[in-house]
């Protein structure tokens, strides 16, 4: 394996993104990723906040300290995992971050994985999905992704830019991949509007480093509240009211987790307005 | 002169009888209460060592030339190898040797669980020897595992025959209760999860094995590998200084032991064999799941008429039927009990012991089952204890050797009392409620256990013994009760320990018994070597033995005398004071237990189904106390590792294949800081009058037995859900609340 190390955007030529290696190093002694090379982007990807832009290099640590970020995201970066894990992990990579789905985990051969059925929907599925779990009920882990997602973030990519909604996908047939990411595409940037209010709550089986069971952030706008959710879905989930919840499709085991998401959402609700 | 007497010996409720020889005396007992070191607060001797990281574990543990051994496991929960060819794992560079099934007998060709060891290597790092296995040719045959522990039960695929207990008639006892209360409770597998994983490293020197192992019983070890090689048992050597956390499952050397003791056998370098996290998680032993369907009989004033219980346990494909049933006969004194056990066979990796096996488990069932008792006939649950309370050992008619459950019970009064105002604080969602649950448990310890103590010209002493301490505190309290004896300063104390070419045997470190095997022992050397400092001082200063004592360094005579305690070693130059001592027996006849009960506010989101326990009093009778601050740590951890058993932990499995689908701690959830309550410890501190010359109890076990029923107890307090099944995580605690919110639907509507 070979570490590349480039200074400038124009001299990246493939390779699989490192930054943090928080999430990355884990999946790679796992074998769940495989890279003949890594490539360190902490050099050309920006880091830090200014006027409503987040460079995707910015540390959750950063994140959850500056008075400039709006608190949904704030919180989030708060919320997720420990200290140590936060000072190293970026923006960039958490929205990138790979499912804790044990079965994709242990590599059963599930759809996720390319295999024609989804191990947790007959088997062990406490902390699965309860929206767009027909063909994968893996759950999407990223607190900050559901808070960029009601505070209505775009993603500035080396190629493009886009509503982060966009970012992800959930699995087909034909392509199994949660993300339109071209291969060796880069985030760069988030641009995030600046909401009249926002918040993140969170649920989760212990007081500090888990993942969310369930997270459910909500941005006020002029026109309106939007709203992410974390730990629903395969990708992270938005919906447009509560009403939506009653459209979730819970497996036996995650049918709490609605119970869950109903109570916080309300608390989310009448906490921005 | 020497005594050959006949004693009985008991660990975590095995009794066994034994022949020990007794040479001294008995000592004098010493007052109640702190003295002059023991009963006082001593941080731990090694404590900074080991904050700093210069404590050397057996993880840290790097000798020259040093093998790493990497283990193939089983993927499948039940499989027949039908092909195995380890050559190109042999053929890699850095692998220096391979087992397999035809090699060692801990390899199998069988796998009756995911994780069972099938073969090995070992290379000069263990990602060589890893990665090499990954070579191995294996050809399985996939077969469907059994991992229902009720199927198993039908099917009669069971460890032992169904064990029994009858006491009294439970059916006449049923017949005259006022109420019946009956209720299925569970509990989930739980993982011991040790800081230090299972680990050895095993080298051979010519024809003596040395093993350094984390381990709880150093002289265990020894035994099982000199039996297993068929070498004597003074070949073989076992080290353990430190060691990174036990709890039970860490008292055998362990399949790991015997795969490097081969391989540096065949290889004739040092080998480590250390399990990773993830195998940690698979095959490491675990506390057991267990079904116990659970019923209590009870007259309108409270007292019990009868208990019954089924408990089925998930042993494993190997392992043990631990004591489920114990509190259900011990803890009350209920003329009517009957209950069976049944050990289910199935395709799980064997349990080990976890702290306190059984009781944690029984005790949540239990004492749940009696606070649904006191709800029906609204009496106050501690009250309805207080009505039971045990006053003899019903299971086999013995008196206690101490028992002061009634002086917890009273201590537990002003934390108990603190309900109205806890409850008084529930606002919007939260609601607060106080819970409580008793204890009972072993703890006496028993011989043989020695230590020597040696006190030189400079008049320090060293205790030496070959015994452990798993992080509990031991060399701390053994200086303690060394310095109390010898009238000595702590600081002028110290404890060698670890080695079992480095002296005499010792004891286990399970079942809450190292300070009351051990320490009896400890006291013993200590006054030995006190008689002869105080037999030189009378010829020295020409005065009697018996107007002289030690105290604070010196020698003082009855007539205000006082010298310096090196002014009498002084005179030894190279010499040496000598001390040796060994555990006496047990009282005959009677009970040695250990007994609490436990306090906890919680608070639950109604809406959310988050638990949060706030406070925890836990108030313990494990005889005389040697070091508070140490005990007051020891009921911490026992605690917070009882909350993890309450709340987060489970091992989970695939219901198809039998996967262990947490196998890293980011999925099996071990509480943090964040989720530690405010605890409370508060101990008895009555010697024991009949056990031995300390009076001293363990504790290492009792703080985690009745923490999941308090918290349980507390929660029916603050919403009126019964929750039965372990952990409780937000899913059962919603699923507890509907139900209850479903009962009070369809009660009639309250007067």
């Amino acid at each position: 394996m070979e570490l590349l190390r480039p200074s400038s955007l124009a001299e990246l030529d493939g390779g699989v993104p490192i930054a943090g290696g928080t999430e990355l190093v884990p999946l790679l002694r796992d074998g769940l990723v495989e890279a003949e090379t890594l490539v360190d982007v902490r050099e050309i990807v920006p880091r830090g906040i200014s006027e409503g832009r987040i460079g995707a290099g910015t540390t959750l640590a950063e994140l959850e300290v500056d008075p400039q970020v709006p608190h949904a995201l704030r919180e989030a970066c708060a919320s997720a995992a420990s200290p140590q894990l936060r000072s190293m992990g970026t923006i960039g990579g958490n929205l990138l971050q790979a499912t804790r789905c044990w079965y994709w985990r242990l590599k059963f051969p599930c759809y996720l994985h390319g295999g024609d059925r989804c191990h947790a929907r007959e088997g062990t599925h406490r902390e699965h999905a309860v929206f767009g779990n027909d063909r994968c009920a893996s759950a999407h882990p990223s607190d900050p992704a559901a808070a960029l997602l009601a505070l209505g973030a775009r993603v500035h990519t080396d190629r493009r830019d886009f509503p982060l909604d966009d970012l992800y996908r959930l699995p087909t047939d034909d392509d199994r991949g949660l993300t339109t990411l071209e291969p060796s595409e880069l985030i760069l940037e988030l641009e995030v509007p600046q909401p009249q209010a926002s918040t993140y709550l969170k649920a989760m089986d212990r007081r500090k480093w888990a993942f969310p069971l369930v997270g459910v952030a909500a941005a006020r706008f002029e026109d309106g509240v939007r709203f992410g959710l974390a730990g629903v879905a395969p990708v992270p989930w938005t919906i447009a009211d509560a009403e939506d919840l009653d459209s979730a499709t819970p497996l036996p085991g995650t049918k709490y987790k609605l119970e869950i998401a109903r109570a916080l959402f309300r608390r989310a609700l009448e906490a921005v307005t | 002169m020497a005594r050959l007497i006949r004693t009985e010996k008991e660990v975590e409720g095995n009794y066994t009888e034994q022949w020990i020889v007794v040479e001294e005396d008995p000592l004098e007992r010493w007052p109640a209460g702190a003295l002059e070191t023991v009963g006082k607060p001593v941080p731990r001797e090694d404590g900074a060592e080991r904050a700093r990281g210069q404590a050397t574990y057996t993880a840290d543990l790097q000798l020259p030339g040093m093998l790493h051994a990497a283990v193939l496991r089983s993927p499948h929960a039940r499989a027949r190898v039908k092909r195995l060819d380890l050559s190109k794992v042999a053929d890699t560079p850095g692998v220096r040797a391979v087992l397999g099934p035809d090699d060692l007998d801990v390899f199998t060709r069988e796998p009756g669980y995911p994780g069972a060891p099938v073969a090995a290597a070992a290379a000069d790092s263990y990602g060589q020897a890893a990665r090499a296995l990954d070579l191995a040719e294996v050809e399985w045959e996939v077969l469907d595992p059994l991992l229902d522990p009720d199927e198993a039960v039908r099917e009669g695929s069971l460890h032992d025959e169904p064990e029994r207990y009858e006491r009294g008639d439970a059916e006449a006892g049923f017949a005259e209760a006022d109420v019946v209360v009956e209720a299925e409770y569970r509990t989930q597998t739980v993982l011991h999860n040790s800081l230090e994983t299972h680990q050895s490293v095993c080298e051979w020197n010519g024809d003596t094995l040395t093993v350094y192992i984390s381990t709880q019983f150093i002289w265990g070890v020894r035994s099982e590998i000199a039996e297993k090689l068929g070498i004597p048992e003074d070949k073989v050597r076992v080290v353990c200084h430190y060691m990174g956390g036990g709890f039970g499952a860490k008292n055998h050397p362990g399949q790991y032991t015997f795969i490097g003791a081969e391989f540096a056998k065949r290889t004739g370098r040092p080998v480590r064999c250390a399990l990773t996290r993830r195998e940690e998680n698979l095959a490491s032993g675990n506390r057991h799941a267990t079904i116990q369907r659970l019923k209590a009989g009870a007259r309108a004033d409270g007292t019990l008429t009868a208990l019954q219980g089924e408990f089925v346990m998930a042993v494993g494909w190997e392992g043990f039927q631990s004591w489920t049933a114990g509190p259900m006969k011990m803890l009350y004194g209920c003329p009517n009990v009957s209950t069976v056990e049944y050990g289910a066979k199935i395709n799980t990796s064997p349990n080990a012991a976890f702290r306190a096996p059984g009781f944690v488990e029984g005790t949540f069932g239990l004492e749940c089952l009696l606070d649904e008792v006191a709800a029906k006939l609204e009496i106050d649950p501690l009250e309805l204890r207080r009505r039971n309370h045990a006053d003899v050992d019903l299971v086999d008619d013995r008196p206690f050797s101490s028992k002061n459950l009634i002086e917890c019970y009273e201590r537990a009064e002003p934390h108990w009392a603190r309900r109205q105002e806890v409850r008084a604080r529930s606002e919007g969602p939260w609601q607060r409620g106080v819970g409580m649950a008793s204890q009972i448990w072993f703890g006496g310890g028993g011989p043989p256990s020695y230590a020597w103590v040696r006190v030189g010209s400079d008049g320090r002493a060293t205790v030496i013994t070959a015994m452990q301490d798993i992080g509990t505190g031991t060399r701390t309290a053994m200086a303690q009760i060394a310095a109390q004896e010898l009238g000595l300063p702590i600081d002028r104390v110290q404890v060698a320990l670890g080695d079992s070419a480095r002296g005499p045997y010792a004891a286990i470190s399970a079942g809450s018994s190292t300070v009351p095997s051990m320490g009896p022992a400890v006291r013993a050397a200590a006054h030995d070597a006190a008689r002869q400092i105080i037999e030189i001082a009378a010829q020295r200063f020409h005065l009697e033995e018996r107007v002289l004592s030690l105290q604070d360094g010196k020698v003082v005579s009855a007539d205000d005398g006082s010298w310096e305690v090196e002014e009498v070693t002084g005179l030894l130059e190279d010499a040496q004071i000598l001390g040796k001592g060994a555990r006496g027996p047990n009282p005959t006849g009677m009970r040695v237990l250990t007994f609490g009960v436990q306090v906890a506010e919680i608070a639950v989101d109604v809406e959310t189904g988050e638990i949060r326990v706030e406070r925890v009093a836990a108030i313990h009778d494990v005889g005389r106390v040697i070091n508070p601050l140490g005990a007051s740590s020891q009921v911490e951890g026992g605690i917070i590792q009882g909350l993890g058993h309450t709340l987060s932990e489970e091992r989970l499995l695939d219901p198809e294949s039998g996967a262990v689908l947490t196998q890293t701690l980011d999925a099996y959830r071990m509480p943090t800081i964040a989720d530690v309550p405010e605890i409370v410890t508060e101990l008895v501190d009555i010697p024991d009058e009949h056990l031995t010359s300390l009076g001293a109890k363990g504790l290492g076990e009792p703080p985690i037995i009745p923490i999941a029923a308090a918290v349980a107890n507390a929660i029916r307090d603050a919403t009126g859900a019964d929750v039965r099944s372990l952990p409780i995580t937000r899913e059962e605690m919603l699923r507890a609340l509907a139900e209850a919110k479903e009962k009070a639907r369809g009660a009639p509507a309250a007067v």
